[in-house]
């Protein structure tokens, strides 16, 4: 197992696979990183020689990936709820963002879209204390 | 459920509660059939071996099985029987062989590789037990063209096209082995969709932008000349000196010297082909034959990206571009004979644009005289640089040959007759691999 960027990294998977274990990278970014490093498309990752994971680790290290990413995520969604946008609302709510229809479905939008703005709190003397954003549905106002 | 009264209980009963009052049930008919076998272990097969498991208890899919002769039910399973067959060489590739089968010579296979035989051929050998093809006379006319081209200078290359399983791939096959035998050097190259597919590695050439080399295979491509015309490299002094990297070779060695050093240096393979290649066309001492198979990968785009993630076309690698020179008269042999042979398996690799090129339109004179005079009218141009060969269907003395041949390994159970021949011939349309497959449908 080839642990790369905190990430472990399975050796009998292939390159162009292994690389989309990270969070960031899907098969377009994990295709143009393998063609950038001129490595083949069969070619698994106990193949790669020393010069070639160091090459991919310099290479992943200049992109945004893992917990940086989920950070820069998280700040774009508590910008858009800070500045109140509707968008913004509709994350806090839990609910569809692209403006589909909730007479039905949205059980993904739902289950997933508060996940951004986890880190609030009902109490709403905690909330200038650790800057936590009070949720909407508060019903503890100041 | 069962009748409560029977055994004094207020309330119905399930079937386990039965077991708690003692009850007999009678046992289903399954678990009266595993008691009785219980002694015997029916997951391990006495006549199958399955090769290739690393651990007993994982599964693999696709897993060949063989049959292990040792413990084989001699009622079912008969070994293949010894044919005796001619060795394919330049004595036996005569006039008086054709449409008989020709055994392949067992030093030339071991120098092609277990698994570099072109096509469906490999397994084809095994079912056989031994290689062998059919000398057709095709193959006698092309053996022809060989031995003309090892006089004089060769004209235009060689391109046989044709139908998948017609047998050009065969063709090639017999072509180089004749070739080795005869002392010519020989760069053959059975499967050059394995150099485009991206299955194997690529690097940028630091000395040429904008192209790529592939080392390994270019290492083996050089192993597999040495090994097929080892003699005949030794004849050829390399007349110069040559640098290759570090390494000078003095102008009094030989080809051998260039190509050895060549694969065990695979970094320096694709320089010591090149310089292989320069050497071999332009001497006369030795006649040369080039014999790629899959010579249309040469014409199209690979699965391999560059480094802006563009799509590599076939002639940016040096590999390919080394020896497609050679199709496309950009080089030319001294002495020898350059052929090739498509393939039609991979479709990804026969875009109607190589279609076009291997069939070009028929050109038809234009009737109007001024339109005719116009220079600035484009007409799509059919003039190649190289010569097409199109393989058609086998004809009955080929078909009776070769049926006659599977009858002697058994492979066929009744008696060829002619009506037999032309009974196959026909479901077949002539075609070799169809005749073969309908052959082995019923084994």
């Amino acid at each position: 197992m080839l642990h790369l960027l905190g990430v472990n990294l399975p050796d009998r998977k292939i390159v162009l696979v292994a690389l989309t274990y990270f969070y960031g990278i899907g098969p377009q970014t994990a295709r143009k990183v393998c063609s950038q490093l001129s490595i083949h498309k069969e070619c698994k990752m106990n193949e790669l020689s020393e010069t070639k994971v160091n090459q991919l680790s310099s290479i992943l290290s200049n992109m945004t990936l893992e917990n940086d990413l989920k950070r820069k995520i998280s700040a774009n969604v508590h910008h858009l709820r800070e500045i109140g946008t509707y968008v913004g609302k509709r994350h806090a709510m839990g609910m569809p963002v692209h403006g589909q229809h909730t007479l039905n479905n949205s059980k993904t939008a739902k289950k997933l879209n508060r996940r951004w703005l986890r880190k609030y709190s009902t109490s709403s003397r905690l909330a200038p204390v650790f800057g936590i954003l009070q949720s909407p549905l508060s019903n503890k106002q100041d | 459920m069962f009748g409560a009264s029977r055994l004094g209980l207020a309330k119905l009963v399930t079937p386990k509660q039965l077991f708690v009052y003692g009850v007999r049930r009678s046992i289903s008919t399954t678990q009266h059939v595993s008691d009785y076998h219980k002694g015997a272990d029916r997951t391990v097969s006495t006549a199958f071996v399955k090769r290739g498991v690393a651990k007993p208890k994982q599964m693999k899919t696709g897993l060949k099985t063989v049959v292990d002769m040792a413990n084989a039910n001699e009622r079912y399973y008969h070994p293949i029987p010894v044919v005796g067959a001619p060795t394919l060489s330049k004595e036996t590739a005569k006039s008086e062989n054709v449409n008989k089968i020709l055994r392949l010579d067992k030093e030339f296979m071991e120098s092609i590789g277990n698994d570099n035989f072109p096509g469906f051929l490999e397994n084809d050998f095994k079912l056989f037990g031994k290689p062998a093809l059919l000398y057709r006379g095709l193959t006698q006319r092309l053996v022809s063209q060989l031995y003309k081209g090892g006089r004089r200078a060769s004209s235009k290359a060689i391109v046989l096209d044709g139908k998948a399983g017609i047998g050009k791939s065969a063709e090639l096959l017999m072509l180089a082995s004749i070739a080795a035998s005869s002392g010519h050097i020989v760069i053959y190259a059975p499967k050059t969709i394995s150099w485009v597919n991206s299955t194997r590695p690529y690097a940028p050439d630091a000395n040429n932008s904008g192209m790529f080399v592939q080392q390994d295979v270019t290492a083996e491509l050089l192993s597999r000349i040495y090994s097929m015309s080892k003699g005949a490299l030794e004849k050829v002094p390399l007349g110069k000196r040559v640098t290759i990297g570090r390494t000078t070779l003095a102008d009094d060695q030989t080809l051998a010297d260039l190509v050895v050093y060549g694969y065990e240096t695979p970094g320096l393979a694709q320089t010591a082909l090149d310089q292989l290649l320069e050497i071999a066309s332009t001497q006369t001492v030795v006649p040369v034959l080039i014999a790629v198979d899959d010579i249309n990968t040469f014409w199209t785009d690979t699965l391999y990206r560059s480094q802006d993630d563009e799509v590599l076309p076939a002639h940016r690698l040096r590999l390919v571009d080394s020896l497609g020179g050679f199709f496309d008269r950009k080089r030319r042999l001294a002495k020898g004979l350059v052929i090739g042979a498509t393939s039609h398996v991979d479709y990804r690799f026969m875009p109607k644009s190589v279609k076009d090129k291997l069939d070009p339109p028929l050109m038809v004179p234009l009737t109007n005289r001024e339109l005719a005079k116009d220079q600035n009218l484009v007409r799509p141009s059919t003039k190649k640089p190289y010569g097409i060969v199109k393989l058609k269907h086998m004809d009955s003395g080929e078909a009776w040959g070769l049926l006659c041949f599977y009858r002697a390994t058994n492979l066929i159970a009744t008696k060829v007759t002619r009506e037999f021949v032309a009974k196959k011939w026909m479901m077949a349309s002539g075609n070799p691999r169809e005749i073969f497959s309908n052959i082995t449908s019923f084994a």
